[in-house]
């Protein structure tokens, strides 16, 4: 369906930058306000994530063929010792809808490899996710790590998961803090603007 | 049934019965009268009131019940035979906070202690106890586990454990079920060190605390355990005040223990013909398929949404909880325990009000409220933030139960028994419960309900010699699959936290 449309979009010769701005992000932006106010949950995301990465992948060869950048680079990952990734999906998907590109590191991720994949692909931000009360603490030790790879003023790190608070990323010195996908997003485009500018 | 057969009033309501059928056979777990003994005519308490022709009084009945007692027609359901018309009055369930109680399969009589025995479940959140002499039951406590200021989940306790508190944590639950112990003696009017034999089930995660084991294998991914009991220790060693001998029971792998273990051998879906699932239905959600003579399980980590916690006004099955909701005309209608103003709702009402408010189409089967919050009884509310709590929860136990039979490669429409343990499970119905989804819907005659199966089959390792050894027959037989990571749960995860039942599609 969505593949259709998108089709007959580029069809018609609207240009691929407005078929994924106007069409299939503002279409996951309206999902993720409606995923904000509880309107929507987590099965109606996933649909419309798979719906948006049909339509998208038409439309990347054409997007990268007219030299467009993309909005920022992320790198997301469960924490070591955690396996919970359903909720990092989410924000994964969330962030593709806002435009950003996004390194998928899976789950049960060392310290270590955040920081390589920062390294090796220059993503402007971080995503730590922790379900587990017992692997939160990672978090930590990624900010310790991006910081003895002295790249603490390069990226920003940004942590969320059932059990984390804004309090505990403040007390572990990590930048950013939202309780769903949505905002995550929001927030990271945010972060990505701020490292521009 | 026979139509030649003799009139029985049961309730009010009139049964066709075969003379020579024992009341007992009558009854079903809604009409909370248990028979922890599996009907010996041991633990008496599975009394009725019974008038009419029946069998003469046993004398289990006669040392049972005083003069006035059998003058008011009480008899033991299962030492009583129908011989003709008769009326039989259940009383009706009381709602304990701690279920203590459940229904136990037939098994042979042979205790493991010489004078008295104590069965223990150390649950998360609660602890029971029953007290055996060598003819019946003697004594019945219960009370919280005090490990819960530590954190209400085990996650939370094994964190603690990591931080240093291992030994505080060790201490607090030898000293609570010192206490449990204590009173259950004072009840049975013994001493407490006349004890001489006692079986302790729980999970893994209590196990480790209580015997004082490193916890750290458990709180991290892969999570595997490097301890799976199914061993005698002393007493004294786990500093119990008495001079007993301990069994604890095996446990199957981390997140599935020896509750599980004593729950399959009570429910005995083990050694039967068919196939058969059994669902403990808490906070961490256990699920187990017996099928080809197999044995599969798996933890589904739900949440304690139907605990009550988690929840903008959930609580535990007390006074004052909203635990049943019907709808009347086109309005909720909701029962409060103990008839008193309502304060809060209970794992049973919030499987009837996600229910009712979808049979009323105040709730669509995304899990959208129309109006949010929306109120139930007086001040009580349930919130689209609650609605997502429980979507969670009934999701994870749901694609649980769906990947064991994806595995087993059969359908929910194979199951020929659907077992339900658990404290909240025996208050849920069942048909609601498969409204909403969280169970599949099979035709209620395969549903049981079980109540604590985890202590009834501590109670059995206690008083049949033989079933420790099957206990570990159970635990070394029973494969878990591990969901982290697994294709086919996280799909059915997705699928199922909607509020779709089988019959909408
Ligand atoms: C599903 C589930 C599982 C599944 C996981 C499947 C999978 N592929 O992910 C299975 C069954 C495998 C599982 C296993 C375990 N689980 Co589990 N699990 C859950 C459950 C039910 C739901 C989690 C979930 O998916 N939520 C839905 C998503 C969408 O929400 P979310 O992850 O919070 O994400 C949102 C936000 O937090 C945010 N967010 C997420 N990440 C990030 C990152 C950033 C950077 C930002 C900004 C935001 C953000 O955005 C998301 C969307 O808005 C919860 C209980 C519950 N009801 O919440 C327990 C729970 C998390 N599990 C728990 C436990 C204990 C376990 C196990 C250890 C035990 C067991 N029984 O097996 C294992 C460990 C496995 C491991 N190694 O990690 C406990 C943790 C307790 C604690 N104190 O830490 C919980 C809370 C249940 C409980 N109370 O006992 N689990």
């Amino acid at each position: 369906m969505v593949k259709e449309l998108v089709q007959q979009a580029i069809d018609q010769g609207i240009p691929a930058q407005d078929i994924l701005e106007q069409g299939l992000l503002s279409g996951m932006g309206m999902i993720g306000e409606k995923f904000k106010n509880n309107e929507v949950y987590v099965p109606e995301v996933l649909v419309a994530a798979r719906a948006m990465n049909m339509g998208t992948a038409l439309l990347k060869p054409l997007i990268a063929e007219a030299g467009i950048e993309s909005v920022g680079k992320v790198c997301i990952g469960t924490v070591q010792g955690d396996l919970h990734d359903i909720g990092k999906n989410l924000v994964k998907m969330m962030m593709e809808g806002k435009g950003l590109e996004v390194i998928d590191l899976g789950t049960d991720v060392p310290p270590e490899k955040f920081v390589e994949a920062v390294v090796e692909n220059g993503c402007q931000i971080i995503c730590c996710s922790a379900l587990l009360t017992t692997t939160m603490g990672v978090m930590e030790e990624v900010v310790k790590a991006v910081e003895a790879a002295g790249l603490r003023d390069k990226v920003k790190v940004m942590v969320g998961g059932a059990p984390v608070t804004d309090a505990y990323c403040q007390q572990i010195g990590a930048d950013k803090y939202t309780a769903d996908a949505a905002s995550a997003a929001d927030a990271a485009v945010e972060l990505c603007r701020e490292l521009a500018g | 049934m026979k139509t030649e057969g003799v009139e029985v009033v049961l309730n009010g309501t009139c049964h066709l019965v075969d003379r020579g059928t024992r009341i007992s056979r009558l009854l079903t777990p809604s009409h909370g009268v248990s028979m922890i003994c599996g009907g010996k005519g041991v633990c008496r308490k599975c009394r009725v009131r019974a008038w009419g022709e029946l069998s003469p009084l046993t004398d289990r009945e006669k040392e049972c019940f005083t003069k006035e007692e059998q003058q008011a027609g009480y008899r033991l359901a299962c030492c009583t035979t129908v011989e003709g018309p008769c009326r039989i009055l259940t009383d009706s369930p009381g709602h304990s906070r701690i279920c203590a109680e459940g229904v136990m399969p037939d098994f042979r009589w042979d205790p493991c202690f010489t004078d008295y025995g104590a069965a223990i479940d150390v649950g998360t959140t609660t602890l029971a106890l029953h007290l055996y002499d060598r003819c019946s039951l003697r004594a019945e406590v219960a009370a919280p586990n005090p490990q819960s200021v530590f954190g209400g989940d085990v996650i939370s306790r094994i964190t603690q454990s990591l931080e240093g508190k291992g030994a505080e944590l060790s201490t607090c639950i030898r000293q609570a079920l010192s206490s449990l112990l204590t009173e259950g003696a004072v009840k049975a009017g013994i001493p407490v060190t006349a004890i001489d034999s006692m079986v302790i089930t729980g999970n893994t995660t209590m196990l480790y605390l209580l015997t004082g084991r490193d916890v750290r294998c458990l709180s991290q991914a892969p999570f595997e355990a490097d301890h799976l009991f199914g061993e005698t220790l002393t007493a004294e060693e786990l500093e119990l005040p008495c001079r007993a001998s301990v069994y604890l029971t095996p446990c199957i792998s981390a997140f599935v223990g020896g509750d599980i273990t004593t729950a399959l051998l009570a429910s005995g879906i083990y050694q039967s013909e068919h196939t058969a699932m059994l669902a403990d239905i808490g906070t961490n959600g256990e699920i187990a398929l017996f099928h080809n003579g197999e044995l599969l399980c798996c933890a589904t980590a739900a949440g304690p949404a139907f605990e009550g916690a988690g929840l903008s006004m959930g609580m535990t099955g007390m006074t004052g909880a909203i635990d049943r909701l019907t709808v009347e005309g086109r309005r909720l209608r909701c029962h409060v325990i103990d008839e008193a103003a309502p304060i809060g709702i209970c794992g049973s009402g919030i499987v009837d009000a996600i229910a009712c408010l979808l049979k009323l189409e105040q709730l669509d089967e995304t899990g959208r409220l129309m109006e949010d919050p929306v109120v139930l009884d007086g001040e009580v509310r349930l919130t689209g933030q609650d609605v997502r709590m429980i979507q969670l929860a009934k999701g994870a136990i749901r694609a649980g139960m769906e990947t064991l039979l994806h595995y087993a490669r059969i359908s929910a429409e194979d199951l020929q028994e659907l077992a339900i343990a658990g404290g909240f499970g025996r208050y849920i119905d069942v048909g609601n419960a498969a409204a909403i989804g969280l169970i599949p819907t099979v035709s209620a005659d395969r549903v049981r309900v079980l109540g604590n199966a985890a202590l009834v089959g501590a109670d059995m390792i206690l008083l049949d010699k033989r079933a420790a050894l099957q206990a570990s027959a159970i635990a070394a037989q029973t494969r878990t699959v591990e969901l982290s990571g697994d294709p086919v749960f996280r799909d059915q995860y997705v699928e199922n936290m909607g509020f779709w039942n089988d019959e909408n599609g």
